[in-house]
């Protein structure tokens, strides 16, 4: 059976010195024992509890994920690849104003304004980044302020830590805008058993984003330095679908970087995960990957619809003619799909190569359905150990 | 209280915490008792004693001859503790069955029972143990009357003053007074007064 | 090719200095130190020569002591050096000298002094072998120059077998005159430097490298002397005593003699009345009255149950704040840097690390924290690649560290220099040093600028208020980002009992018991278990941090460590 939560050590042994870390911040501004610098979680003193909620908290802590998965979804929408599916639409801002300057249809930023708007939440967790490059979360109220924080720049922000820090009054009020990991740390927080501890209803929304891999900033602030430019430099970043390269905007021109040098940049922990559409929040955006014409689709998302919360979200986005919603084809859902379940057997490929055993995978457990399903037995290679 | 005096070699130490006035009590009674004409020897640690750390001062009063800084172990006479604990580690060294102690009740904690590595005995347990090991004890709150004064500080003095009425040495009020009218403040000199006389009021 | 590194087996003539270096690459040494001075430079010289086709570190150094510094640097970090001066230099060192042969060695260490009988280029005749003696350190004198090869070889490994320093005698006859030496074989392989710390403070190879508990490593080096050598230390008294009462002994007739060597005295520790009354019990056979058997057992038992006090920063210092700014940037640089110390009160981060939350691994004489940053700085090329930084109080900087200083500078050492600038010689008393306008006949004198002295050296200089946690730490960790360069940042901040401060509190401190979390998760009492003010303690009963307002200075730092903002602070109004 697998321990329910761990202490601050075993998180240091576990996750952050096995670099299965991923920047979430779950584990920081809960204490003042860790925090987030330079794109490392740093733990600056021994705190000797035997369970924290940082190690309850983290997404890459052993825990029954099935058991999370079913508690918050419906069990009828679950799918093996890409978690529970209402529904799967392609979107775009309706008012073309909000489309320019996004980073593709604009969706996730219309759905906060509109939470915010109807008083679903008052405020609302984005990522955001100071000269330096360095992310964190970033607390608004104002939904008015939305806007400036719709891009992505490939890494992660400890957007989670923003949301330990805020009042537990405030918390079901608040939307949070979250990475894979950092949805799946949100649906740890929500479903975690400690004494003393009950906060089953938040937050109150969770956005999630589709993501392949994030970079690690030390390594990729390094190749952007071969060519000639610096971090600050950036206006925006794209993966265009088929074309196999980073696209790097800047001040004075694009660059094109091919993925096999974007790839050693990729955070080691990234490899190891599993999720790449956010199967543990509400509704999941991303960029729309599908069709022959994809100068087109650039400017459209996908989006899945996982909960109910999220589906009332949608509906009234339609309702108020926020979004713009167009049917998506079977094929693109499977096209998904199969790209989701590929990320997965990579995953577990990874993970069985690091631990060298297919019965330790780090942090998740062998009898888990979807790990089962997307587990390669290499027979040969058993039979031999 | 009347001045006696004393004909046998006394060993006294005075024990407490960095910072509660150690020094400047032991120097305060050595002073008096060179007045009235005992040949006194202090032994000092001081310097890092400053630092919260344990301090102690060996006073070696004979009436005619200048003993070695340092009382061997089991060879006090007296012991003045301006905190608790520390005048039972003194009495674990330097003890025998006719010591007499007098300690002030109010505790200073060691970092490692602040932290919880270590635990602090009771006000009791530490009681019931001068109650075994020691021939008379006198045990005052005098940071608490210190406090009363203006400041904390001032316990070593309600201590002197306390030591003062046991009759355990030989000086009594007049002395002292003599002794603080040379260095300090009028000011100064009225709120020490009023701390030696808080101390002996409170020796029944 | 240099001469020095002619082939295993080859006979050459080498000077006695260059028989010592070429000793010195047999032994595979990797850092090597001096300061010139006749008939020493040689060694030295020699050495630079050879340093980039053998991969060494050759400095240099600012003065004798810095050399050592520097050398036992590489020492610690477990490779073999050397540092090397003339007789009168050993003067200069000998502060570092007796705290290095009490803290011990790891990597072989030879300290060669050339010396000089008959003042031939000197103005002295000084002698240093009475260091051998007086700090208990072997000492080998080479009678020839193969022997000085030899010799020079197998010091590193006797240094590394009783884990201290050796002394290496040469003179000007043997120094400066030439030989046949016959070579031996050149070492392929080199060392990686790594420093560690962490272990138990009597564990010579993983402990932290100072010299307490004096006592008990006083003992340790003496028991591994005796294992290697036969013959012991001598105690000064006891043999020129036996001299004098040797030379009288046809009129006062043969006595025996009680003492060391016998073993009715200690060879270490304090000889106090208890130690003395029981050797002189033994010598008259005459048993000591003690205490009665329960009343010893009772006090015994009772002793058990006190626990220890731990001496500790004051409440309000400043050297706490400061060295909590300092743990949690080497943390948040994550390299694993570490703090050379130095003398004063700030020693105590190094006496009880916790105190200076575990980040001062060494300490020796005054301004040596300086010098072995300097050196410990060098040993990036040997692995060694971490942030180091180092601590000096505003007196111990006018005293010994200004030439450590320059050293590093003018050697490129990149390192945190961090002065504790509390405003005073606190630790013996507060008297004035030179930074200070007042003079011990307290007239007005010029005050001597430490920052200026630090920009006039070349190094990036920064001043700040430790109680300033957030100002503090910025600066702290962009200086330990910021490679390459000599880093100073002065930190102001009067001693708690300082004339000006003691017994005037800033602010009023108090916990606020309902925000207090306590021992719970989200806090599990950062201010009484990690931080450990005296005055911030713990009820047990109630399971909230308490102020001891007896104790507390009013610094208010406490507030600004607290994550629940539970500590209130209160400003107290000043007079009228």
């Amino acid at each position: 059976m697998i321990k329910k939560s761990g202490s601050q050590t075993e998180l240091k042994k576990n996750v952050l010195e096995q670099s299965l870390c991923t920047g979430c911040g779950a584990c920081v501004g809960l204490c003042p024992y860790q925090v987030i610098y330079d794109d490392r979680t740093v733990q600056l003193f021994n705190c000797d509890l035997p369970d924290g909620k940082c190690y309850a908290f983290c997404p890459r802590t052993p825990a029954d994920y099935d058991h999370i998965r079913k508690s918050l979804f419906n069990i009828d929408d679950l799918t093996p690849e890409i978690g529970a599916v209402k529904g799967y639409y392609f979107s775009r801002a309706f008012d073309p104003r909000q489309r320019v300057n996004v980073q593709h249809g604009g969706t996730v930023t219309v759905l906060l304004e509109l939470a915010m708007a109807e008083g679903m939440i008052d405020s609302a967790i984005v990522s955001s980044r100071n000269n330096e490059f360095e992310q964190h979360g970033l607390l608004v109220t104002d939904q008015n302020q939305l806007r400036g924080y719709s891009k992505s720049w490939f890494t992660v922000s400890p957007t989670v830590s923003t949301f330990n820090r805020i009042p537990d009054d405030r918390k079901k009020r608040t939307g949070v805008v979250a990475t894979p990991c950092q949805a799946t740390a949100l649906a740890k927080m929500k479903t975690a058993e400690i004494p003393g501890y009950n906060r089953s209803d938040l937050p109150g929304l969770v956005i999630g984003l589709f993501c392949g891999w994030t970079l690690s900033m030390g390594k990729f602030s390094n190749l952007l330095g071969r060519y000639g430019v610096s971090l600050a430099d950036l206006t925006g970043m794209d993966i265009p679908a088929g074309k196999n390269i980073l696209e790097i905007f800047t001040g004075s021109g694009l660059i094109s970087v091919p993925m096999a040098e974007v790839d050693h940049c990729v955070r080691t922990a990234c490899r190891y995960c599993m999720d790449s559409t956010a199967e543990f929040a509400d509704l999941s955006v991303g960029a729309a990957r599908f069709g022959a014409d994809c100068e087109e689709m650039r400017g459209w998302n996908q989006i899945i619809v996982r909960s109910d919360r999220g589906k009332q979200l949608l509906e009234l986005a339609i309702a108020k003619r926020a979004l713009q919603i167009r049917e998506a084809p079977p094929s693109a859902l499977q096209e998904l799909k199969n790209a989701a379940a590929g990320k997965k057997k990579k995953a577990l490929k990874n993970i069985v190569e690091k631990s060298h055993s297919t019965k330790n995978l780090l942090y998740l457990k062998s009898d888990d359905p979807i790990v089962r399903k997307y587990l390669r037995v290499d027979r040969k290679r058993k039979r031999k150990s | 209280m009347k001045e006696k005096t004393f004909t046998k070699t006394r060993n006294v130490i005075l024990t407490g915490v960095g910072g509660q006035g150690n020094v400047m009590a032991s120097r305060t009674l050595a002073h008096m008792l060179v007045d009235a004409g005992y040949v006194v020897t202090i032994g000092e640690t001081f310097g890092m004693s400053q630092r919260g750390g344990s301090v102690m001062s060996h006073l070696r009063i004979s009436h005619d001859s200048v003993k070695s800084p340092q009382i061997p172990r089991g060879g006090a006479d007296v012991i003045v503790g301006l905190e608790p604990l520390e005048a039972l580690r003194v009495l674990t060294v330097y003890g025998n069955p006719q010591v007499c102690v007098l300690y002030n009740s109010r505790p200073v904690y060691p970092i490692g029972v602040i932290t919880g590595e270590l635990s602090y005995p009771s006000g009791k347990t530490i009681r019931d143990a001068f109650e075994r090991l020691s021939a008379a004890f006198w045990e005052i709150d005098a940071t608490s009357a210190g406090l009363k004064l203006g400041n904390p500080v001032l316990s070593n003095i309600v201590m002197i003053g306390a030591l003062a009425k046991t009759g355990l040495l030989p000086f009594d009020r007049r002395r002292f007074e003599k002794e603080i009218k040379k260095t300090l403040s009028v000011d100064k000199y009225n709120v020490n007064m009023k701390a030696f006389d808080a101390g002996a009021a409170m020796i029944k | 090719m240099s001469k020095l590194l002619s082939p295993d087996r080859s006979t050459v003539l080498f000077l006695g200095n260059e028989a010592i270096a070429r000793g010195a690459l047999e032994a595979g040494i990797q850092v090597a130190t001096g300061y010139p001075g006749t008939p020493s430079s040689e060694v030295i010289e020699s050495l630079a020569d050879v340093a980039r086709e053998r991969n060494l570190y050759v400095e240099w150094s600012v003065n004798e002591k810095v050399a050592l510094e520097v050398a036992a640097a590489a020492s610690f970090a477990g490779l073999r050096s050397m540092a090397v001066m003339k007789q009168n230099g050993v003067n200069v060192a000998s502060d570092f000298l007796l705290h290095l042969t009490a803290s011990g060695t790891r990597g072989g260490i030879v300290l060669v002094s050339c010396e000089d009988p008959g003042a031939l280029s000197s103005v002295n005749e000084g002698e240093s072998r009475y260091f051998a003696s007086m700090l208990e350190m072997p000492l080998l004198e080479p009678a020839d120059f193969q022997e000085a090869k030899d010799i020079t070889k197998w010091a590193f490994e006797l240094s590394e077998t009783i884990g201290n320093v050796v002394m290496l005698r040469s003179v000007t006859r043997m120094s400066h005159a030439s030989g046949n030496v016959t070579c031996g074989k050149l070492p392929t392989k080199r060392r990686k430097a790594g420093f560690e710390y962490d272990g138990p403070v009597m564990d010579s190879k993983t402990g932290p490298m100072i010299s307490t508990p004096v006592v008990a490593k006083h003992v340790l080096r003496q028991q591994k002397l005796k294992d290697v050598i036969v013959e012991e230390v001598m105690p000064f008294l006891e043999e020129n005593v036996k001299v004098l009462a040797s030379g009288i002994a046809g009129r006062i007739g043969i006595k025996t003699f009680f003492g060391k060597y016998d073993g009715t005295l200690p060879f270490a520790g304090e000889l106090n009345p208890d130690v003395v009354a029981d050797a002189l019990g033994r010598i008259l056979k005459v048993k000591r009255k003690f205490l009665p058997a329960d009343y010893l057992k009772d006090i015994q038992k009772t002793a058990a149950m006190i626990p220890a006090r731990e001496q500790t920063f004051c409440a309000g210092c400043p050297h706490r704040a400061s060295f909590w700014n300092i743990h949690n940037a080497i943390a948040l640089d994550g390299r694993k840097g570490f703090v050379c110390g130095d003398i004063g009160c700030y020693s105590m981060a190094a006496l009880s690390p916790a105190t200076g939350y575990h980040t001062m691994p060494t300490l020796h004489s005054m301004g040596s924290g300086t010098g072995l940053a300097s050196g410990f700085a060098k040993l990036a090329q040997f692995g060694l690649d971490k942030p180091i930084l180092t601590v000096c109080g505003d007196s111990t900087f006018y005293h010994a560290v200004i030439p450590a200083l320059i050293n590093a500078q003018h050697n490129r050492a990149d390192i945190t220099f961090i002065v504790l600038d509390n405003a005073g010689t606190a630790m013996t008393g507060f008297q004035p040093h030179p930074g200070l306008s007042v003079s011990a006949l307290k007239d007005v004198v010029p005050a001597v600028d430490i920052a200026a002295i630090c920009k006039a050296i070349g190094a990036k200089v920064a001043v700040s208020d430790p109680f300033d946690l957030a100002a503090t730490g910025r600066i702290l960790t962009s200086f330990l980002a910021d490679k390459g360069s000599l880093k100073v940042l002065i930190l102001r901040q009067a001693c708690a009992l300082s004339p000006e401060k003691k017994g005037k509190k800033t602010f009023d401190v108090r916990v606020d018991e309902s925000l207090c979390l306590g021992d719970a998760c989200g806090c599990n009492r950062l201010c009484t278990r990690i931080f450990r003010c005296p005055a911030l303690t713990w009820d047990r009963n109630k399971k909230k941090a308490v102020v001891d307002e007896v104790i507390c200075a009013g610094c208010g730092v406490c507030a600004s460590i607290c994550p629940q903002q539970a500590i209130v602070k209160t400003e107290v109004s000043g007079p009228g």
